[in-house]
């Protein structure tokens, strides 16, 4: 409840004071309004840590965090008429999705220091963080899609008001792309809705008018226990709605070919959006899947694997083959989330409980490595107004901080050992073998994922060598800073950088951190499924 | 149910709010004239003597004095339908006075108040914001006959807003089509005029007689429709009508009858195709006022639709779909998707809005096909009821946020309009250097029209939409083939959000991104009460979009009010 209220409130408060002060004191603000903010997002982040290590850490490991159980539950009555609820609630899959957006926003805050107009840019962060909070903590369907789609209107304004020259367009492609992709599956959410065994009279989470209920844990049990032998709600029922559902979650991830809205917002978006962007939004829709359709329709979730596997598999090669292609750096990163978003609907589709703990923890994992990328792309163009590769050569010997934080970077997100994008990737290896193993197949499909970790290591190693290291003793400074002496990045940059990084080998060297809530939450999902019959037994 | 005689004791205090409106029209018309020596005819230039005396007293010289007549008996008999509305209204039916067998003629219900809330809100907000609109030209010394005049036709306006007000409300409580048709050509005749009374543009005149024209031809194939209807069942009375209809509804008469009433009723919605008239009277007419055609208007349509469809030709609960499913079915795809892709297509704002006001009659006219197709699954037996009362509490809710979000929508363009022009798309342009708050507000609007949340567009929308899925799904269907087709028009509808968006946010980028047009820097000229009516706009889109669960309900009480079949 407070996760949600204090940043949009926050947001909102010093939005509305920046609206009451006259235009000329704007730029006096910046500076009281930043501060704020940071403050603001410091107090969020020490209180999801305090989470942390107050309810998630002291949990017994032997019992764990397991499936449809929630910790800090809170639930009111919204709108009763619909049975619409106000329900709140933390387990393996949003805790780390909340911390990481707690985490994330005062590292963007940091990052994006100077950012111009700072009275309107930093309350409008604090607005975006509140809403993907508001899409984690919720455990109503309504709730959930007023959050999903409120993420959409600070991020449509930091992409207009924030971005680069063609926001205009990257502005209204985003919004309406991803819109069009919810309003399915609204649809969708509401025709499971009215699916449901009428309970009028019945009260509680039902409402009074519709006789259903919007809640996710009623739905979720009613769906995995009701029905042990058949489907719930009728088989191809069950896959209709299981589609229209994965169709916005999909898109919002992206997968291949959904995902042509996100170089265009990524590369048009400013740095701090593109951090959010890349380091929660993205994963809201691999949360969404493991929320909704995943939990709620395992049989359509069996008969759709395979699709999914393409899905992720097309995702995953396509991305890097078109990251070779890439002179733009930040479109280079953008299509490597394309790539990484792939290993997360493999690991879906695997349908092991470490395929599942890996394509969480990649989520997790992703969503500290892309925004160290997103803010090497940031310093970049922030000092040397280009994001051209091979714009500039030898940047070692101009701007050591800023090559050993890309190269950090680049090297995180290619899966270094240590780092955390290791820890994920090998975990969805060994998925995918068991997976490949169970099916009978050929190993022949290993092919695929191997060949395209060659193809990430090509594309970062090459985009290194053109602007870390070539040029030798000639190093050949951007044609854009029209011959002023290079800038390495300035002291903020170096700091959040400095955060981002410790923090990729936090979690590169102790997993178990983060890993151990997921792997429990994913292996009493699978107990609990093959205990009710659903899935049959396997690895 | 209680029975009362017209002009009888009960039926004043019951039609209390249209007795406001009354008295403040009678005020309307003698205030301004006071102090003078002769009385003018409202709407015209006609003076004939009356009493004694000079000039006219300072106070009711006043050329604001009609506004603020107007929207205080508006915002009055708001208050009084508001207040009959909290304690649950007890249904009266005004039956007609003589020794006769008594004919109902009026019925005041949760459903007719509903609609009475909607029509003065939108009225009473359209007045108050109106008043900087007209031109004034000083108070009291000299003026020169052109000043003068222009001062009168302040009265002749307000006048016409409370007429207006009378006959929509006429319609919503009429049990009989010969009152409604009283009813609805008052309220038309009002709005005819309204239109054209933006002197100021050559527009003005223009949209007022296209929309004369048309509206005059849907009225009259509307009574021809109604006097076939007579000449078939022998009385317009809903009850006799929809007793008829039930026993032998399937003549050709009545079918043609009806369905030539639904053309007279179908241009008030704007439905397409018969809405060829709305983005040109809305584009010529001032933007209070075409704020009012597309919402009180609107919602007087609506009325019409539903007593026409769910009342008299609704067929029994055991008998399978109505008559007209597929009609109206059919005319809901069209109207959707034809008036959102013409809205892409229009560069200017209020043509824009016209458009955006014929998809929104698409989104509801899919409801009402909802209703029409409740008896389709015989496992469903028992349970019609819920799912027509889901849908008309969805419908009410639109008509009732309508009104807070689209007339917003108009209240802004009407301050651009009194900087000058709002007839483009690059006048919105810059709008968030302008004013930011302004700017704020018309976005808030957008996204509400376009059914984002937490505005109360989402709301309404998604109530509509669950009304129509759970007609489609029914009692259970376990596959897409045992849907019934009304669920495709909810997934036509969400379709065409999606395609709304792109209109809808083309006006927040033209705000927030284009720069300002040509000396139309700073703030924009405007006095505080059409800032104070977007206010209200603005708060209640929000509200209750996060709050709605009391109107909700009122809603849902009113709907239960509407016929005892369900």
């Amino acid at each position: 409840m407070q996760l949600v209220g204090f940043p949009v409130l926050a947001g909102i408060v010093l939005l509305a004071f920046v609206a009451n002060a006259k235009k000329s004191a704007h730029e006096k603000l910046n500076n009281p309004i930043r501060m704020a903010s940071f403050a603001f997002s410091l107090v969020l982040f020490v209180y999801t840590t305090w989470m942390f290590f107050e309810v998630f850490a002291s949990i017994n490991p032997e019992q764990g965090i397991i499936f449809n159980d929630y910790k800090l539950y809170d639930s009111y009555e919204w709108f009763p008429a619909l049975g619409i609820h106000w329900t709140v609630g933390l387990d393996a899959l949003s805790f780390p999705m909340v911390w990481l957006t707690t985490f994330l926003l005062p590292v963007t805050i940091i990052a994006t220091w100077h950012e111009k107009n700072g009275a309107t840019y930093f309350p409008t962060l604090l607005l975006m963080g509140g809403a993907l909070i508001g899409v984690f903590v919720s455990l109503d369907l309504f709730m959930f899609y007023v959050f999903w789609e409120l993420t959409l209107i600070p991020m449509f304004f930091l992409i207009l008001n924030w971005g680069g020259k063609n926001r205009k367009y990257a502005s209204q492609k985003f919004f309406i792309y991803t819109f069009t992709a919810s309003v399915v599956m609204l649809l969708g959410l509401v025709t499971l809705y009215l699916m449901q065994p009428d309970q009028i009279g019945t009260g509680g989470k039902y409402g009074t008018m519709t006789g259903r209920t919007f809640d996710i844990p009623t739905l979720v049990s009613a769906a995995t226990e009701a029905n042990k032998d058949g489907w719930y709600m009728g088989e191809n029922m069950q896959k209709v709605l299981f589609v229209m559902l994965m169709l916005g979650f999909l898109v919002k991830l992206p997968a291949v070919p959904f995902h042509t809205w996100l170089p265009d917002a990524h590369v048009q978006a400013p740095t701090g959006g593109s951090m959010l962007l890349a380091g929660v939004m993205l994963k809201m829709g691999a949360y969404g899947m493991f929320r909704l359709p995943l939990s709620m329709f395992p049989h359509a979730l069996q008969h759709f694997q395979l699709a999914l596997m393409i899905f992720g598999m097309v995702s995953l090669v396509w991305g890097a083959i078109v990251c070779l292609g890439q002179t733009n750096l930040k479109k280079m990163v953008a299509y490597s989330s394309v790539s990484h978003m792939g290993v997360i609907l493999i690991g879906i589709a695997t349908m092991q409980p470490m395929g599942w703990a890996a394509a969480l923890f990649m989520m997790f994992a992703h969503g500290i490595i892309s925004p160290m990328l997103f803010a090497v792309c940031g310093a970049f163009k922030h000092h040397y107004h280009s994001m051209e590769i091979g714009a500039m050569r030898g940047m070692a010997k101009h701007s050591p901080w800023l090559a050993t934080s890309m190269m950090f970077a680049w090297m995180a997100s290619l899966g270094l050992p240590l780092l955390a994008g290791f820890v994920a990737e090998l975990m969805m290896f060994i998925a995918l073998w068991y997976f490949i193993d169970l099916q009978g197949w050929s190993v022949l499909w290993m092919i695929g994922p191997a060949l395209v970790l060659a193809l990430t290591a090509a594309y970062y190693l090459w985009s290194m060598q053109r602007t870390i290291f070539e040029g030798g003793e000639e190093t050949q400074p951007p044609a854009s800073l029209h011959g002023s002496p290079v800038p390495d990045i300035s002291n903020e940059e170096k700091i959040a950088m400095l955060i981002l990084a410790a923090f990729t080998i936090l979690f590169g060297i102790l997993p178990w951190i983060g890993l151990d809530m997921m792997d429990s939450y994913c292996r009493t999902f699978f107990e609990h499924m093959i205990s009710n019959g659903i899935f049959k037994g396997g690895a | 149910m209680s029975q009362t005689q017209a002009f009888s004791d009960d039926f004043f205090s019951v039609m209390l709010p249209e007795m406001l409106l009354f008295v403040g029209l009678v005020a309307l018309m003698i205030i301004p004239n006071l102090g003078k020596g002769t009385f003018r005819i409202p709407g015209t230039q006609i003076r004939l003597p009356w009493f004694l005396g000079g000039q006219r007293f300072a106070l009711t010289s006043n050329p604001r004095l009609p506004a603020w007549i107007a929207t205080i008996t508006l915002a009055g008999a708001f208050a009084a339908v508001a207040d009959s509305l909290n304690g649950g209204v007890d249904a009266l039916t005004v039956v007609s006075s003589g020794t006769e067998s008594a004919k109902e003629l009026l019925e005041v219900n949760g459903f007719s108040r509903v609609f009475e809330l909607i029509f003065f809100g939108a009225l009473a907000l359209a007045s108050f914001s109106s008043m900087n609109r007209l031109k004034v030209e000083g108070t009291g010394g000299k003026l020169s006959e052109e000043q003068l005049y222009n001062n009168r036709r302040q009265a002749d306006f307000y006048i016409l807003m409370l007429t207006c007000g009378l006959g929509m409300s006429v319609v919503a409580l009429a049990q009989d089509l010969f009152v409604l048709f009283i009813g609805l050509e008052l309220a038309s005749f009002s709005t005819y005029v309204l239109v054209a009374f933006m002197k100021e543009s050559k527009a003005g005149s223009e949209a007022g007689m296209k929309y004369f024209i048309v509206g005059s031809v849907a009225s009259g194939v509307g009574l021809y429709g109604l006097s076939m209807l007579y000449l078939w069942a022998g009385s317009l009375q809903f009850s006799v009508l929809a007793e008829a209809f039930a026993v032998s509804g399937t003549e050709a008469l009545p079918l043609i009858g009806i369905g030539f009433v639904l053309v007279g009723f179908g241009f008030k919605v704007s439905a397409a195709p018969f809405h060829f008239a709305a983005p040109d009277a809305y584009a010529g007419a001032s933007s209070p006022v075409a704020g009012v055609l597309a919402t009180a208007s609107k919602a007087m349509g609506m009325v019409g639709l539903i007593r026409m469809l769910l009342i008299v030709a609704a067929p029994e609960s055991s008998e399978g779909s109505a008559v007209w499913l597929v009609c109206i079915g059919a005319l809901a795809a069209l109207t959707m998707t034809w008036g959102n892709i013409a809205a892409l297509g229009s560069t200017n704002p209020k043509r824009m809005l016209a458009y955006s006001s014929v998809a929104h009659a698409g989104y509801m006219l899919a409801g009402l096909t909802a209703v029409g197709a409740w008896t389709w699954d015989p496992s469903f037996a028992g349970k019609e009821g819920e799912a027509a009362l889901l849908v008309m509490t969805a419908l009410m809710f639109h008509l009732l946020v309508l009104v807070a979000f689209k007339l917003g929508a108009f209240l802004v363009l009407s301050i651009l309009e009194s900087d000058g022009d709002a007839s483009r798309l690059s006048s919105l342009g810059g709008l968030a250097k302008r004013e930011p708050l302004l700017a704020f507000a018309m976005f808030i609007f957008m996204i509400s029209l376009a059914g984002v949340p937490p505005m109360a567009g989402f709301l309404s929308k998604l109530l509509v939409i669950m009304g129509i899925v759970n007609v489609g799904v029914g009692a259970g269907a376990t596959s897409l083939g045992e849907l019934h087709w009304v669920w495709w028009l909810a997934l036509l509808m969400v379709l065409n959000s999606a395609i709304s968006v792109f209109y809808y946010l083309r006006v927040a980028v033209v705000m927030f991104f284009e720069e300002p047009e040509e000396g139309r820097e700073g703030a924009l000229p405007s006095g505080w009460q059409v800032r104070t009516s977007i206010f209200i706009c603005v708060t209640a889109t929000v509200i209750l979009g996060v709050f709605g669960d009391s109107v909700l309900e009122m809603c849902r009480t009113a709907a239960e009010s509407l016929t005892t079949k369900w």
